[in-house]
């Protein structure tokens, strides 16, 4: 989930977050051929999402970083909200993940968040902090 | 459907649903190991009817699974936890679908048997783990079991040392850094990973509670297949939890950690292990090389 934080002035040091709040509605996962699933592939019903404004280019970069580990094709989408899981990483995928992503940014990621991220969102938001501290 | 399983039809659930044949629940110490091969599931009725099993969530989030593959075997996955479970009544065979699973606090899913008015359900513990090519469900009664699957020839992106140095013990790199051969310490590296994995998994706590590089799994000196499992920061080892490691399906290592209720003097886990396809047949795989 996104983290919300709250942008008041004891987080001076902190760039202050802007938190959009916007409706979305999920898309229908068709992938243009019948499934032999029984039960419809219906649209899933419209939810709020939270979207944490990290930045484009820092999930961009993860993004590429999980595509790589998956070895996804082309037309594998990929975004922001997108569970590891539901692309069918497992854990051992999620920690090559982290090297890669370590590498990619040059941050050391904390064990315990490195086994637990588990979409693209959690991971760009974790680098960028780290990024942060970093620059400190 | 073939004959075999319309002469079985007992119709005492709705539509079709052949019934499930009962199961004798595994003594104490014993883990039942039950799998599926995806590969061998094809009938488009049979995935039908394990659709019709699952709860509404359970059905999102196999929608939710990028692909016709990825969603087939989660769907096979719900299929065989519940199935599975349903036969271990001592009772009545449980209509699967009524099954409901919650989560403890830490996110490990377990039975809830807030609707059977029966006391004598057994405390069966499950957990599964699969791969792009295998499904398995290890239950056992009275104590926790974690499993973890991997692909014997899963290919690791990284350097495989250094994955190890960043996630593993030191007592674990040490192992690992003296093998010489690149393809035989990628083994050793998913045959560790698999054992972790299962203990956490049996501990249920999350990977917080045990972050990979704070214990050390280790064969057992003078035991074939035994491991012992050895804090990093104390180097102690107590008996606390059992490990087996077996290859399944001459493609898998799969890795079974049970709490030890030291009752059993220290004797080697036993594991009984079946193929399976939910309806339709069961395996029993006699031989279970333990590694």
């Amino acid at each position: 989930m996104a983290s919300i934080a709250a942008s008041s002035s004891t987080y001076l040091q902190a760039r202050p977050r802007q938190l959009a709040i916007a409706a979305n509605q999920v898309k229908c996962l068709s992938y243009g051929r019948r499934s032999h699933l029984s039960f419809n592939l219906r649209q899933l019903p419209t939810r709020l999402s939270v979207s944490c404004a990290a930045k484009p280019e820092t999930v961009d970069k993860v993004c590429a970083v999980v595509r790589k580990q998956l070895s996804l094709k082309e037309a594998d989408e990929i975004t922001a909200a997108t569970k590891f899981a539901a692309l069918g990483a497992d854990s051992l995928d999620t920690v090559e993940i982290v090297m890669g992503l370590e590498e990619e940014f040059g941050i050391e990621m904390a064990e315990e968040k490195a086994q637990s991220i588990a979409t693209v969102e959690q991971a760009a938001e974790l680098i960028e902090e780290l990024l942060l501290e970093k620059a400190k | 459907m073939r004959t075999s399983v319309i002469s079985k039809m007992q119709r005492s659930f709705s539509i079709e649903l052949p019934s499930l044949v009962p199961l004798q629940l595994p003594s104490r110490m014993e883990t039942h190991l039950w799998y599926v091969v995806p590969e061998e599931v094809k009938s488009k009725s049979l995935l039908k009817h394990y659709s019709q099993l699952l709860s509404p969530p359970e059905k999102d989030k196999v929608l939710r699974m990028r692909g016709d593959e990825l969603q087939k075997n989660a769907l096979l996955a719900r299929t065989l936890v519940r199935t599975t479970i349903a036969r271990y009544q001592t009772n009545n065979v449980v209509d699967p679908r009524t099954l409901m699973f919650k989560k403890n606090m830490y996110g490990k899913p377990e039975v809830d048997w807030q609707n059977y008015k029966n006391c004598d359900n057994p405390p069966l513990h499950f957990n599964i783990s699969h791969t792009d090519s295998l499904i398995a469900c290890g239950v056992t009664v009275y104590v926790p079991v974690g499993i973890d699957l991997e692909d014997k020839g899963r290919k690791i992106k990284h350097d495989v040392l250094a994955l190890a140095e960043r996630f593993y013990s030191t007592d674990e790199v040490k192992f690992l850094s003296t093998i010489p051969d690149p393809e035989v310490q990628r083994k050793e590296f998913i045959k560790l990973w698999t054992l972790k994995e299962a203990y956490v998994k049996a501990l249920g706590k999350g990977f917080s509670a045990a972050p990979f590089s704070t214990f050390t799994i280790q064969p057992k000196a003078g035991t074939t297949g035994g491991y012992n499992l050895c804090k990093e920061k104390t180097k102690k080892c107590n008996g606390e939890w059992k490990f087996g490691l077996l290859e399944l399906a001459d493609s898998h290592y799969a890795a079974i950690c049970i709490e030890d209720d030291q009752a059993s003097g220290g004797a080697p886990m036993r594991v009984i292990v079946w193929k399976t396809i939910p309806f339709v047949e069961d395996e029993l795989i006699s031989e279970s090389r333990f590694l």
